[in-house]
């Protein structure tokens, strides 16, 4: 199996804040990924550095072995890197529609290329995408007069429609219900299940052992041990760190 | 009153092509530029001296108006691209205070502050289309087409990937969208539309002056785009329709002494802006926010 996203001793400091130190990630393709850690362990920060959004003090970051260390955010995502935000980012004045559209619209120059055709499919792609994180009866709504979970979906979904190889999900189930949240495993699953590689930040540990592979433990801005979620998630020191940090 | 009327039409269709190309940067860029009236400025400049200097052809002026505009937009682009909210704004405030003082000075293109005096009639393709009712006609004429277009774009995935960017830079971004570009472009296709209307404006006023192209022209202009609502083709018109003929149907009223006709309408222009805020931020034409 191929390493499509790979991350080398990535350093970053804010003033004198150490958010992320020499930390080495792989996504392995078709493996998802779980990072967890408690708050301000560097967890977006390493997202953010991944995507071009922060430049890096040190470290590489590589895309199909090529690196993409200061490449600006709309490149490497035009390289199939997908994200999302912890604070969701849609585009608010604009309907749920548009926001899929504008996410999977390739070079927005004055024209689309591939004409008609390629306007249907991609027409096409954004109706599946609603479909699929329910939001077809919402469609021409505006993203901010959605309600919470619809408004996570509709992030997922933006995602979802660009058809993008790597996602990264910056904890894209916090505060769902239930019935949302076991949607939300399903979308998961059927991605993984079409090849789709993916990295999530997520405190929910019952979702980390539904959806990882793989678990990358922050803290503090380092990564202390990655592995198989059992061997992650049994580990009472980790565990110690992770829920010591989350009871203040 | 036909002479009267024809004027403020004329006036209000000026103003309309001006307050939909800041349309173009506030409501879909989401750039608030305060120095809009420097770019109606330049193409006025700019069609007055094709004018005077060479052939008094509307048209062709319109394009030399919207040329030089274009390009002078990059001075705009350049803060808009680096700066973001009240930073920019108070760079745009720079940018036309710098502006004024040019147009001041600069005497052999501007005429410094007496203006460009004794701009010919218009033509178009040699016919004479300076009569009040011609020169309506093609400026409505070139209201239509810019609308048409903005419309057209605003549409299509250019308007979306800019609205995109008002909404969220770093997620528009994250999608693949070249965020200084767009902006660069969005700019020069509204300071663009700014000049066409400041060539119109020179044919139409036979002279030009920097009095035209201050900060309260600026002012005025960014209040009818978000009185008549961002964001929308109807808002900024109906914004130009307000704010031009409220003062015209103030002067009107009986009851208003004239020598405090200017006082009466800052206030209830100021009242009306509030109110409007408050019960409808989206603007007239606008949707609930
Ligand atoms: N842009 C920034 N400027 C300064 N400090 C930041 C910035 N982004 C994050 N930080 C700090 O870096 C640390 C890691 O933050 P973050 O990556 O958001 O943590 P997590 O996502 O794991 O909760 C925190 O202490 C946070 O305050
Ligand atoms: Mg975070």
């Amino acid at each position: 199996m191929g390493v499509p996203f790979s991350i080398r001793g990535l350093d970053k400091k804010f003033g004198g804040l150490a958010a992320v130190q020499n930390v080495d990630l792989d996504l392995q393709e078709g493996v998802t990924t779980a990072l967890v850690g408690p708050n301000g362990a560097g967890k977006t920060t390493l997202f953010n550095l991944a995507t071009g959004h922060i430049i890096p003090d040190g470290g590489e970051v590589l895309l199909d072995g090529k690196s993409v260390l200061g490449q600006s955010p709309h490149l490497i995502a035009r390289m199939g890197v997908a994200r999302s935000f912890q604070d969701l980012r849609l585009f608010g004045r604009m309907s749920v529609r548009d926001n899929v559209r504008a996410a999977i619209e390739p070079t927005a120059w004055l024209w689309q290329p591939g004409g008609g055709s390629a306007a249907r499919k991609r027409e096409a792609a954004v109706d599946a995408a609603l479909d699929r994180c329910g939001l077809t009866k919402q469609a021409d709504a505006r993203a901010v007069d959605l309600a919470y979970a619809e408004r996570k979906f509709l992030s997922v979904a933006r995602i979802l429609a660009t058809g993008a190889r790597i996602w990264l999900l910056d904890e894209p189930a916090s505060g769902l219900d239930p019935h949302s949240r076991a949607r939300f495993v399903q979308l998961v699953r059927d991605a993984v299940a079409e090849g789709v590689t993916i990295c999530l930040i997520e405190h929910n540990l019952d979702i980390v052992t539904e959806l990882a592979d793989r678990i990358a433990f922050l803290d503090r801005g380092a990564k202390l041990a990655e592995g198989a979620p059992q061997e992650i998630l049994r580990d009472p020191k980790l565990i110690g760190i992770y829920f010591g940090e989350q009871r203040t | 009153m036909i002479a009267y009327l024809l004027n403020l039409a004329t006036l209000a269709t000026i103003f309309g092509i001006l307050a939909a190309s800041l349309n173009v940067l506030i409501g879909y860029a989401g750039i608030f530029s305060i120095a809009h009236a420097v770019f109606f400025g330049l193409g006025a400049y700019a069609g007055a001296q094709l004018a005077l200097q060479f052939i008094p052809d509307v048209l062709l002026a319109c394009l030399a108006g919207g040329a030089i505009s274009a390009a002078l937009s990059l001075c705009l682009a350049l803060p808009a691209l680096r700066v973001r909210g009240e930073y920019f704004v108070a760079a745009s405030l720079g940018l036309q205070m710098m502006a004024v003082t040019v147009f001041s000075e600069a005497h052999a293109l501007t005429g410094g502050h007496g203006g460009l005096v004794g701009i010919p009639p218009a033509t178009l393709f040699g016919a004479d289309v300076s009569g009040p009712a011609p020169f309506l006609v093609f400026a409505l004429a070139v209201l239509g087409l810019l609308l048409l277009a903005v419309r057209l774009l605003m549409r299509g995935s250019f308007g979306r990937a800019l609205m995109a960017i008002r909404d969220s830079e770093s997620a528009a971004e994250a999608f693949g969208k070249d965020v200084r570009a767009l902006k660069t472009l969005a700019v020069a296709l509204g300071c663009a539309m700014a000049g066409v209307a400041g060539a119109l404006f020179a044919f139409y006023m036979a002279f030009v002056n920097v009095e035209s192209f201050t900060l309260e022209q600026s002012i005025l202009v960014m209040a009818m785009v978000i009185i008549g609502g961002t964001a929308t083709l109807a808002g900024p018109l109906i914004g130009v329709l307000l704010l031009l003929l409220l003062p015209a149907g103030l002067s009107f009223l009986p009851f208003i002494p004239p020598t405090q006709i200017g006082a009466v309408q800052q206030l209830i222009y100021g009242l009306a802006m509030t109110l409007l805020m408050i019960f409808r931020p989206a603007g007239i034409a606008g949707g609930r926010r």
